[in-house]
Order: C-alpha cells, then structure tokens, then sequence
C-alpha cells in the first residue's frame, strides 16, 4: 500500500484518489450480501483501506454485484450502474457472476455477467470469505495503477453491443441509450 | 484593507484544513471506539481529491447555483466569529448577523434539492429546516442572555472580555445558558443524536443524495465548514476564545471530541422527538438563564 | 393430543361422507377430498377454530396426468397452541385442464398463493381477482414448475445464445 508514497500523490492525484476512496454501492443483490456486514464491521475493517458503504449510486464509485443476477435484478443493475458517475469500477462477488454458478440450469437467471455490463474483476467462492474482498479491493488497486481498470471505457466504446445484448434478454427498455 | 483580505483567506483556509481535520479526526475516533482500526486521520483529503477526479452530473444551473450559495452561506459566516483575534469583519453587527446568516447554507440546499427531481432529497431538506427551527428557539435564548450580560452584540468584544473575567460558562448568571447550549450542541452540529437530515440507512443520504463529482467535494467543504462553525460559536461564546491559535485549537478539540463520544453511542432521534425535545427541556433552561441575568443586570 | 385427533377424525368423518383421512400423526392430519367439496371443507374448519391458512401448494404428478392441490391449516387458539396440529386438505386436478374455484371467499389471504401457482404451474382459479404476475419478469412457454419444462433446453436457447461482447484493443492503454 503506497498511500504515504508523496511523489506519486503529486505525479497522479487522480488514480491515487480513486484507489484509496472507493465508495462502494450498498446494493444487496443476492445471497453473497450476507458476506458484505462482516466486512464492513469490526472484525474485518474495510474503512481502513477507504471502503465505505453509501447508499445512492450517485456517490459511489466501486459497484459490488454480490451473488446471483435474476432477470429482474438485471434490470435495476443496469439503472445503477449507469447513473454511478466515471470512473467506476465493477467486480462481480461470487461464482454466480462468473458462469451462473449454482443456478447454471436455472430459466430466471443470467449466467454470464460480463455480457450485460463490463465487470473489472471476479472473487471466486461461494461465499468469498471477507478476507477475499480485502484480495480483491488490494489486486484492483494494482490494476489501476497500470491503467487497465477501464470497463467504463469499454462500457461507452461498445454501447451498442451491450445494448442489444440488454434488449435481448430484458425486452424493450424504457430508458433511452446513455451514449 | 490588504490586511482584511489576508485575513479573510486566512480564516477560509484555516477553516477548511481544521474542518476536514476534525471529520476525519471523527471517523477514526469512532472507529476506535468501534474496537476496530478506521481510515487514517487525512482521508477526508483523499475523499476530496477522489471527488473532483469524478464527472458530475448536474440537473440544471439551479442545482450547480445552490450548492455554490450553500459554500458561500458558509464562507460568510465564518469571517463574523473569531479564531483567537482574527475576526474580518468583527466591527459590523455581530451575533445577530450570525444569526440569521447561518440559514442560508440549508436555503442553497433546498434550491438545489428541488431541483433534483429525488424524493429522499425533500424528506431530508424537510427534517434539515425541522431540526434548524427546532434549535433557533433556544439558540436564540441562549444568545439574548450572553449578549445582555455583556452588554455588547459583538462577538470579538465577548471573547475579549472573558479573558479578564474568566469563561462564560462558569460566571453564575450564565451557566443555566452554558447548560442549556451543551445540551442542543450536538442539533447544531448535526451529530447523533440529532443526525436525522442525514440519515444514510434510511433516506440514502438526504439533501446529499443527488450530488456527485465535485459538488459532492464543495458539500463534503460545507459540512467540514458547518462543523467549525458550530464550535468554534460555543468555544468563543462561553469556553472564552482564546489569545492564541494552538489554545484556541485545544479548545476545539476537546469539545469536539466529547461530542464524537456522544455520537458514537446513541441511536437517532425521530424529527418529531427532537423537536418536543428541543422545545421543552433546553429552552426552559436557557428561558431561565435569560430571566437570571436579566434580573441580575 | 391422540384424543384430540381422534375426536377431529370421527367429527369430520360424520360431516362429510366424501373425505379420507389418509395419514395421522402427533401433530398432523392428511385428508384427501374432492374438488368441489373443497369450499364447504375449508370454511367448516375455519369455523371449528383452524383459522389460519398457511400456505397453498401443488405437486405435479405427470404420471398418473394429475395436479395435487395442497392446502395447509392450522390454528393459533389457546387450547391449541401447545400442541398445534397442522391439517392438509389435498384435492386432485386433471393436468391438461387445470380449473379450481378460488378460496378467497373463505381465507382472504389465499390471493397472492393462488397468483403463485397460476404464474408457475398454469392453474387458473376461477373468480380470483387478479390472476397476473408476480414473482418472474417474462412470459414461458410452459409454465416452468412442471415437469415437462426442459429448463437445460431453455437456457442454451435463450442465455446462452447472447454473444459476448468483443472489444477492440483502447488507445492509451499505459500497460
């Protein structure tokens, strides 16, 4: 961790900012969420890497998709993530994310994420253990630094792909296209 | 008058370091408390930078106008109270100006709220005017006695004299007031118990809800404004402003601290229990204290 | 707690001459009836003291081309709340033309139950209020809890025929 590290504040004040003051999203998506208190709380302290929970996408900046996706929590994922402002960050919790997971044979749920919103980085496990969030939140902090967390760039080159991969699944949507 | 603008940015800058100071001072002490480690004692400073590294969205000009009226609120308030002998503009009008300019942060958020077509932002810009009116009662109390004993409206004068006849807080006219101002100091500051206009869990955030990017960055500016201001009143009122600035600062610190202890233990009020609270027990209590020192001048 | 259920079984055997009491326990009763007589049932229990509807369920038995509607009671009166003895009214339906009356006149908070099984087993209840939606987001083919819904089947034609998304190399890339 090289938050004392001044030259680098001077040189990069912006991707220094990002790394130690990520807001995360306090949006419960699935199961994986019960793994979300213990971390934030006392036994496992997030708030001394700069991980705080806030409650409004407006204010966040890491987005935490904890455990499996239906088709109706794809729809309000969506709406979160394009209201959060950029640079954003998303890292898909658990195995559901990643290939479905436990509900692979399931008719209501997505089973690769990565096809509706660009996704950062993957925690395997079901439930990762608090202790993997902390591997997560250190290993995207090196990502940042070489430049290759950009799924929000990637997000507004291939809006169309992501949007018609969106309509495919969800129907019409009624939210007009972002870019 | 080159002094005067010296001073002005002195006391902003001053102000805007000791306020963030004092918020991130606050998370780590509450992390403490918590018996866990907590973020280190800058990261309000990080938090800014992060900030304005952000797009923001804005919802029209009336919305980017009403966080910058809230800054301004703010910034205005601050050149009427005086850190340890500086005080701008200390000859025009005093406390009484202090008083009705200290709701004029909340006005800019109102208008900027309004404008951002969000439900929770009303409900939390409603319980801010709530609360704000819930304390002007004894507030107002309070302030007629100080300025009645001292027989000045001037807040550098009330300071200066305390330096001869020792703090307000223990001079026997006053000390029903003293009380009665520890007692709505957290509503003033809003610290739990009183921390209902921002009540993340509940309203997401309140009138801050709709901010991002660099508004978000001057509202975190205003809280940590809002926060000195509210101190550095009572330390200059009753706590007797000091000479220098490290005592000043000391003086500051240990109020600030025993209100993050109280803020760390209690739950929130409802609106409606805090206001039946603010209006019965301190505001007989500083209606007392101003029945003293009248009967006693 | 046996007196008691042997007492509920000869009263409900003297009632109704089209039941069967299938299956007793300590804490259970399981009686079979006939769709018709299901109404008359439910409310001559609900007025013996077993108020309180639990739940509505239906099992899918493909074989003998039947549903099996389920219907849970219990009680929470005083006498009864020590040893509370659950009932289940279990009724058959044909597969292919799934009609039931609906319960509402007799337990209000069958609503949202009966909407369940409409959505998932394709059961429609006759004079149900509102017989939409609830829990999934679109319309299936087959209603998916039944047994001849091929749910592998559904998820390569539908999840697994989006593409992935390709992505051309940014620029600026410091790597």
């Amino acid at each position: 961790m090289d938050r004392n590290n001044i030259i680098k504040w001077l040189k990069f004040p912006g991707e220094m900012g990002q790394k130690y003051s990520l807001h995360a999203l306090y949006f419960c998506t699935g199961c994986g969420i019960i793994e979300i208190p213990p971390t934030i709380t006392t036994r496992w302290d997030a708030e001394r890497f700069g991980v705080i929970p806030v409650s409004t996408p407006r204010q966040a900046n890491l987005f935490l998709i904890t455990g499996y996706v239906s088709v109706k929590t794809l729809r309000y994922i969506i709406r979160s993530y394009e209201q959060m402002p950029e640079p954003k960050y998303t890292v898909g919790f658990g195995s559901c994310p990643v290939n479905g997971g436990m509900y692979w044979d399931s008719y209501n749920t997505i089973k690769h994420l990565d096809k509706y919103i660009p996704v950062d980085g993957w925690i395997a496990g079901c439930m990762p253990r608090p202790e993997a969030v902390f591997v997560a939140v250190t290993h995207l902090w090196t990502l940042i630094d070489k430049g290759m967390a950009n799924g929000y760039k990637k997000y507004r080159e291939e809006y169309k792909q992501y949007r018609a991969n969106q309509e495919q699944i969800l129907g019409e949507l009624e939210w007009p296209f972002l870019f | 008058m080159v002094a005067l603008v010296f001073e002005t940015f002195l006391v902003v800058l001053l102000a805007c370091i000791i306020g963030l100071f004092f918020l991130g001072l606050a998370r780590k002490i509450t992390a403490r408390i918590h018996w866990r480690y907590g973020p280190p004692v800058y990261q309000p400073v990080i938090d800014i930078i992060k900030l304005f590294n952000q797009t923001s969205m804005s919802h029209g000009v009336l919305f980017e106008l009403g966080i910058l009226i809230s800054l301004a609120g703010s910034v205005v308030v601050l050149l009427f109270l005086p850190f340890a002998r500086i005080c701008p503009l200390s000859s025009s009008g005093g406390l009484l100006v202090v008083l009705y300019l200290m709701l004029i942060s909340p006005l800019g958020l109102a208008l900027s709220g309004g404008e951002s077509a969000n439900p929770n932002v009303s409900i939390g810009i409603s319980r801010k005017f709530l609360l704000a009116f819930g304390y002007e009662v004894p507030l107002l109390l309070i302030l007629l006695a100080v300025m009645t004993h001292y027989d000045t409206i001037s807040l550098s004068e009330i300071a200066n004299k305390q330096i001869s006849s020792g703090w307000s807080l223990f001079q026997l006219p006053l000390i029903l007031s003293g009380i009665a101002y520890i007692l709505i100091l957290p509503a003033v500051l809003g610290l739990r118990p009183f921390e209902m206009i921002q009540a993340p869990q509940e309203i997401s955030s309140g009138p801050y809800a709709e901010y991002s990017g660099k508004f978000l960055a001057f509202a975190m500016i205003q809280h940590a404004f809002d926060l000195f201001i509210g101190i550095s009143l009572f330390v200059n009122l009753f706590l007797g402003g000091a000479g220098n600035m490290g005592y000043f600062f000391i003086k500051m610190i240990i109020v600030l601290i025993i209100m993050i202890f109280v803020n760390a233990v209690f739950p929130r009020f409802r609106i409606e229990q805090a206001i039946r609270y603010l209006w019965t027990w301190p505001a007989s209590l500083a209606f007392a204290g101003l029945i003293i020192v009248l009967v006693v001048n | 707690m046996d007196n008691n259920i042997t007492l509920l079984s000869e009263d409900l055997a003297s009632s109704f001459d089209d039941i069967k009491i299938v299956f007793t326990d300590q804490r259970m009763i399981i009686m079979n009836c006939r769709k018709d007589s299901v109404i008359s049932l439910l409310s001559y229990l609900k007025n013996l003291r077993y108020d309180h509807l639990a739940l509505i369920s239906c099992v899918d038995r493909i074989k003998e081309n039947a549903f099996e509607l389920i219907y849970i009671l219990s009680a929470y009166t005083e006498d009864v709340v020590k040893g509370g003895i659950n009932l289940i009214v279990k009724t058959e339906l044909i597969r292919d033309k799934a009609e039931m009356d609906t319960v509402i006149s007799v337990f209000e908070n069958a609503e949202p139950y009966e909407r369940e099984l409409h959505e998932l087993f394709g059961v429609y209840f006759k004079g149900h209020p509102r017989l939409t939606r609830l829990l999934l987001d679109r319309e299936y083919p087959v209603p998916p809890f039944r047994k001849d819904f091929d749910t592998r089947k559904y998820v390569r034609d539908i999840f697994d025929n989006v593409p992935s998304v390709e992505v051309k190399k940014l620029k600026n890339e410091r790597t």
